[in-house]
């Protein structure tokens, strides 16, 4: 039988959380007559159970006595005059309580139970209409993709169906018509593709199997092929490289010896220290993100992390970041297009995923942004980044030999996440949100966490030859990458599955998270099996690497997959593709100097992508391994916000690592060549505003484009030779980078919503002694304040233009060359101490920046016609600019002459002193533009994020 | 000889290797004894004088924080552990370590799982990482002795570190008989509930407890993430008072 406890806090000496929660929710939702929200977390148990084992399982594991009420088979709380909905996870999606609770009752010595469930009973007290119910139960209790609402009493908990056979696809008969039947929907291949798969089978002279159909659609899918970026291209009618190979030879020929590894591993390595190599990976889920946001965010981090654990021989995950890119918050709950989630719950559903996994990882999370652009509102921009160590001699795979083990940890085989990577590679619809739900699930951080514990142990001890990420299309890409010069035999069979009743296919291509493959030599198989099960962790021999340059798989012995390996992974047709760059034109607004310039800067402080993300950060867990030197913010309340990270890995030494970001979506539209140069440029300041040398950077790119058509490759391609241009320039070869270029959206009437083309810069490098590094926030009342970098008159996509709703065209340029000198100089002045603080100028410019800096409670004085600057300039555009490849310095007192001899050769310019009343003070010569107390400030930058996460 | 420490782990201990160094720095030897190793007696708690409960997420923190290990522990180790604390040796539980502490029923004096105290969601209703101050209290923790009144800062980084108690009684005998240890408090040192200095709202700005004999510690914020000299966020303009010296009173009380 099932035995059903319901528990909930004592109400109203301890509080429902949950309950106030989702009530504040409602309110949101604008209904306003609901007074009270109560939520009864419900524990399902199926088994036999003696009336005693069931008080011992009540008292010992489910309830608190004291602070919790609960009932068995009734229900706790009186719901008459009330509405109740009761939701639960859909059978097969993860729910990991259901793992810890029959753990825990295992412990306790009863053996009973065969499985157990879980549910949350929500009840309203007040009015509400049948339909609002329905909409509060869609919007905020649940996501139809992984819950269900429970109308009756379920006969079982156990899941599992019965298995379908593996089919012959008769493909040789097929006409063309038959063939794009068959992508269609399912394999998400083009007519060539579909023929030179036929044109295989035929010349093999049989049929292939559904196994053999789906292998080589994951394997050619966009998602793992990335034939955009592999594919030769004509722009404008002039034949190019393909994009990947510009990025690749750049970095080839800036030959860094610092560079350990790059564009071969899952991540790319550079020079921590002696020993040491540093890792680094930065990747999107956009598509699982836009449709269930959660599970989405939480699932993107752990495929990050696990590409660092399957870096090299295994690095560890030190440190972690996270960029969004999502709709306004305050967006019309009208304009949310269909099949769409509101931005705001979905920004909040993403922090939520991130943290879930990031924190129960321990696994700091110490970098990050928050871009707003409406036309995010259908497809979010979900960018996760994360960092390892690894010793040197770890940094290489070894040469796999026939005969070698491969083996499966880490968690089990299920339907979920099944057509994820076609999934990502197709253009969403309203239609996706029904269709796609296979593809997305919920991650489970301890599973991936102790799955990391035993591989660090096995890699220590030498056992591992081979660790791979089992990520986007799941076995199928993790092994055939593996063995794609060798070959292998595979065991399906073998693979242990969460229920039964998957098809060979389904097992091959599944995305269940939280697994990886590793291969070892026969003679390490015990130690290693032995390893993991001592952390709790299952590890499983498939199968083994063989001599045969094939791919064969095997169901209880019967073959069912036997592909050639170059056909598998070098026969999908990859063809020219063409391009075309439009420029786009927005009209430079014309407007009168602002009379207010306080009223002004306050606006700018409380625009979405200027304000402060304090209540992001705070709930990410930053400090845990104890390295953090650099916090997301200093000051003597703890929010002043630092330019990058930075961690000091090995507790007790100086040696260090920094991490920092750029991205200019906006610029982009405008013009993707100095979008892209802006985003390496914004990446690199904030690198060097906080002490890091510029001649040891390493970057990693991230594009996330509408689908290519014509137009959006020809800017494409524009970005890419900017960051080929400045990465040659300014000498910071690319590592690793990714490609996600689907983010368009297709309304039913035909509406057509593209983000603005995005380019995500990473950059990382390591700190030679972090006692030389710095933070933003302002010092010491008498010190001098100087800014480095000359301003343009550049607001084209300023956040000064957004607050008139305008563009412009204006996108700031950049000259590296220049930059790179001032930058070398300002890394110096930090070394010698003559700089003790410092902050990049971006949105919003240096109004922007010198306020964030006096967060500290400190104050400045500064005068606008001191800024150096070129061409006719206002004092508005002067302070609101966004030119590139400026830094405001703090130079202690003591050491002014010194600093500026030393900053001879550079456009640098003292603008201001530190004060001590606690105010901005910005003047025009003798005129005063602002005038404003910190505190004031502060709170009109801290009230946008507050409100959204209150 | 060097005390040794013990720093269990099992599924999803995370803050193990900051409390590894903590211990060392302090002049201890750390090691690193999974859950595991004691069930299949590869490990013996015998061999060690500081049992550490680290922070992290044990088992998902499924049901509750630290509920899981607790059972576990009740369940499968509770001779050993009986014997580890009759012998007058210290155990320590941080954050994650403090809720399994709590849910074994080991604080702040023995009784069932959490049944007169527990550490529950926190008042703000979500997870959260940020600096706070905590003062010593007047008590018999080995950890603290010689620190009354000493105010250190610390991270803290929980959803659930709410102190709360079964009724006025008990709340009266955890203050009459000295069982706090640390206390939230604001800038000017002064014992608080107002958040964000206190962060979850716990029952008299309960930031630690110990048992009756003063030789075990829980407690929600994190003393091992500030040994060193840049941890604190502000190292770069103002002098810090490290944690040190709780660890170095553990080791001290072995010698």
């Amino acid at each position: 039988m099932i035995y059903r406890i319901e528990v909930t806090p004592h109400v109203p000496t301890f509080i429902d959380g949950d309950g106030e929660y989702i009530l504040s929710e409602i309110l949101g939702l604008g209904i306003q007559t609901i007074k009270k929200v109560r939520v009864v977390k419900i524990f399902k148990l199926e088994g036999n159970l003696s009336k005693i084992e069931l008080q011992t399982i009540i008292d010992e594991v489910l309830v608190e006595s004291f602070w919790q009420d609960y009932a068995v088979h009734t229900s706790v709380l009186p719901s008459k005059n009330a509405q109740t909905v009761e939701i639960a996870r859909k059978p097969g999606v993860m729910d990991t309580e259901i793992e810890s609770l029959l753990k825990a009752i295992s412990d306790l010595g009863i053996k009973e139970i065969k499985m157990a469930g879980t549910g949350k009973k929500y009840i309203f007290t007040g009015k509400l209409s049948p339909k609002q119910l329905t909409f509060i139960t869609e919007k905020i209790l649940m996501n139809k993709i992984v819950d269900r609402v429970v109308t009756k009493k379920e006969k079982t908990l156990i899941v599992g169906s019965k298995r379908t056979p593996t089919q012959t696809i008769q493909i040789r008969a097929m006409n063309n018509e038959d063939l794009m039947k068959l992508s269609h929907d399912k394999l998400w291949l083009n007519s060539e593709e579909m023929r030179e798969i036929q044109g295989y089978f035929k010349k093999e002279r049989r049929d292939p199997t559904d196994v053999e159909v789906e292998i080589l659609a994951q394997t050619w899918s966009e998602h793992c092929c990335h034939k955009t970026f592999n594919a030769e291209l004509i722009i404008d009618g002039v034949k190019k490289s393909s994009l990947m190979s510009r990025l690749k030879k750049a970095t080839k020929i800036l030959d860094k010896k610092w560079c350990l590894s790059v564009f071969k591993d899952n991540a790319g390595v550079i020079e921590l220290d002696r020993d040491f190599g540093i890792s680094g990976k930065v990747e999107t889920h956009n598509s699982p993100s836009a449709i269930e946001p959660y599970g989405g965010a939480m699932t993107g981090s752990g495929g990050v992390f696990r590409d660092i654990m399957g870096c090299g021989l295994g690095s560890k995950v030190i440190m972690s970041t996270d960029m969004f890119c999502v709709g306004v918050p305050d967006l019309k709950a009208e304009d949310v297009p269909d099949g769409c989630i509101h931005p705001k719950k979905l920004l909040k559903e993403v922090v939520r995923g991130v943290r879930d996994y990031g924190n129960r990882m321990g696994i700091p999370t110490n970098n990050g942004s928050v871009h707003f652009h409406k036309d995010y509102r259908a497809k979010p921009s979900i960018i996760v980044g994360a960092y390892g160590i690894i010793p040197k001699k770890q940094v290489n795979k070894k040469a796999l030999r026939a005969g070698d083990a491969v083996i499966t940890i880490g968690g089990k085989t299920g339907r979920d996440g099944i057509h994820g990577v076609t999934f990502a590679s197709g253009s969403m619809t309203a239609n996706t949100e029904n269709t796609s739900s296979s593809a997305v699930q919920i991650g489970n951080a301890i599973e991936e966490k102790r799955m990391f514990d035993a591989i660090l142990v096995c890699r220590d001890k030498g056992l591992l030859r081979f660790a791979q990420d089992c990520g986007g299309g799941g076995y199928s890409s993790a092994i055939g990458e593996i063995a794609e010069k060798i070959g292998v035999d595979i065991h399906l069979d073998r693979i242990p599955l969460k229920y039964p009743g998957l098809a060979s296919w389904e097992i091959w291509i599944s995305e269940s998270q939280e697994r990886m493959v590793i291969v070892v030599a026969p003679k390490d198989i015990d130690q290693v099996i032995q390893i993991c099960k001592n952390f709790n962790v299952d590890a499983r021999v498939l199968g083994e690497i063989t001599n045969t340059k094939r791919l064969k798989l095997f169901y209880k012995d019967k073959l069912e997959c036997d592909l050639e390996m170059n056909f598998l992974h070098d026969g999908c047709p990859i063809t020219e593709k063409n391009g075309t760059y439009v420029p786009n034109l927005f009209e430079e607004p014309l407007f009168a100097e602002p009379k207010n310039y306080n009223f002004i800067l306050k606006k700018l402080l409380a625009s979405w992508d200027v304000c402060s993300k304090e209540p992001i950060v705070r709930q990410y867990d930053h400090e845990v391994q104890g390295t953090s030197v650099l916090k997301p913010f200093t000051g003597p309340d703890a929010d002043v916000p630092n330019d990058a990270a930075v961690i000091a890995p090995h507790l007790g030494k100086k040696t260090g690592m920094a991490v920092s970001h750029g991205m200019f979506p906006v610029f982009n539209r405008i013009d993707p060549y100095w979008g892209a140069a802006g985003a390496i440029d914004e990446a690199v300041r904030n690198m060097v505003a906080v002490g890091v040398n510029p001649s040891k950077i390493a970057l990693i790119d991230n594009f996330i484009w509408p689908t290519p058509e014509e137009r959006e490759l020809g800017d494409l391609d524009r970005a890419v030779d900017a960051c080929v241009d400045m990465s040659l320039t300014l000498k910071m070869p690319f590592v690793s980078g990714k490609d996600s270029l689907s983010s368009t959206y297709n309304a039913a009437d035909g509406t057509v919503i593209k983000i603005p083309p995005t380019l995500c810069i990473s950059a990382f490098a390591p700190v030679k002694n972090v006692d030389h590094t710095i933070s933003a926030d302002f010092k010491g009342v008498g010190n001098a304040i100087y800014i480095i970098g000359k301003t343009k008159p550049e607001l084209g996509g300023s956040a000064y233009y957004a607050l008139k709703n305008k563009v412009g065209n204006s996108v700031p340029h950049y000259d590296a060359i220049k930059t790179l000198k001032n930058y070398k100089k300002i890394y110096q002045a930090i070394q010698k101490k003559l700089i003790i603080s410092a902050h990049d100028c971006s949105e919003g410019g240096i109004a922007v920046a010198l306020t964030e800096m006096c967060f500290g409670n400190v104050s400045a004085r500064i005068d606008t016609a001191r800024i150096p600057y070129e061409g006719e300039m206002r004092p508005d555009q002067l302070l609101f600019s966004e030119s590139h490849g400026r830094i405001i310095v703090e130079v202690p007192k003591g050491f002014v002459k010194e600093f500026e001899k030393h900053m001879e050769s550079v456009d640098c310019s003292a603008i201001g002193t530190v004060t001590k009343e606690s105010m901005v003070r910005i003047s025009y010569k003798n005129i005063k533009l602002i005038e404003s107390s910190v505190i004031e400030l502060k709170r009109a930058w801290k009230k946008p994020m507050k409100e959204v996460f209150s | 000889m060097k005390p040794k420490i013990a720093i269990l782990r099992t599924d999803g201990t995370n803050c193990d290797e900051e409390l590894f160094y903590a211990f060392e720095k302090a002049g201890g030897s750390s090691e690193m004894v999974h859950v595991n190793q004691l069930i299949h007696k590869e490990k013996d708690l015998k061999n060690y004088q500081i049992l550490s409960l680290p922070g992290g997420f044990s088992y998902g923190d499924d049901i509750l924080s630290g509920k899981i290990l607790a059972n576990e522990l009740r369940h499968r180790l509770k001779s050993q552990l009986d014997a580890f604390i009759a012998e007058k040796k210290l155990m320590i539980g941080i954050c994650n370590g403090f809720q399994t502490l709590v849910r074994m029923g080991y604080l702040p004096w023995n009784m069932k799982p959490a049944e007169e105290v527990s550490l529950i969601f926190n008042d703000s209703g979500h997870f959260e990482c940020r600096w706070i101050k905590v003062r010593v209290a007047h008590s018999k923790c080995v950890f603290s002795r010689g620190l009354e009144n000493k105010i250190f800062d610390m991270p803290v980084a929980h959803g659930e570190g709410k102190f709360v108690v079964k009724n006025k009684a008990v709340g009266q005998k955890i203050i009459d008989n000295n069982h706090t240890v640390f206390q939230y408090v604001d800038d000017g040192g002064k014992i608080t509930m107002k958040y964000p200095e206190n962060p979850n709202g716990s029952f008299h700005s309960i930031a630690g407890v110990t048992d009756e004999s003063g030789h075990i510690l829980g407690i929600m914020p994190h003393p091992e993430r500030n040994t060193l000299k840049h941890h604190h966020p502000n190292w770069r303009s103002q002098s810090v008072r490290l944690c040190n010296s709780i660890f170095e009173n553990a080791i001290t009380y072995f010698k």
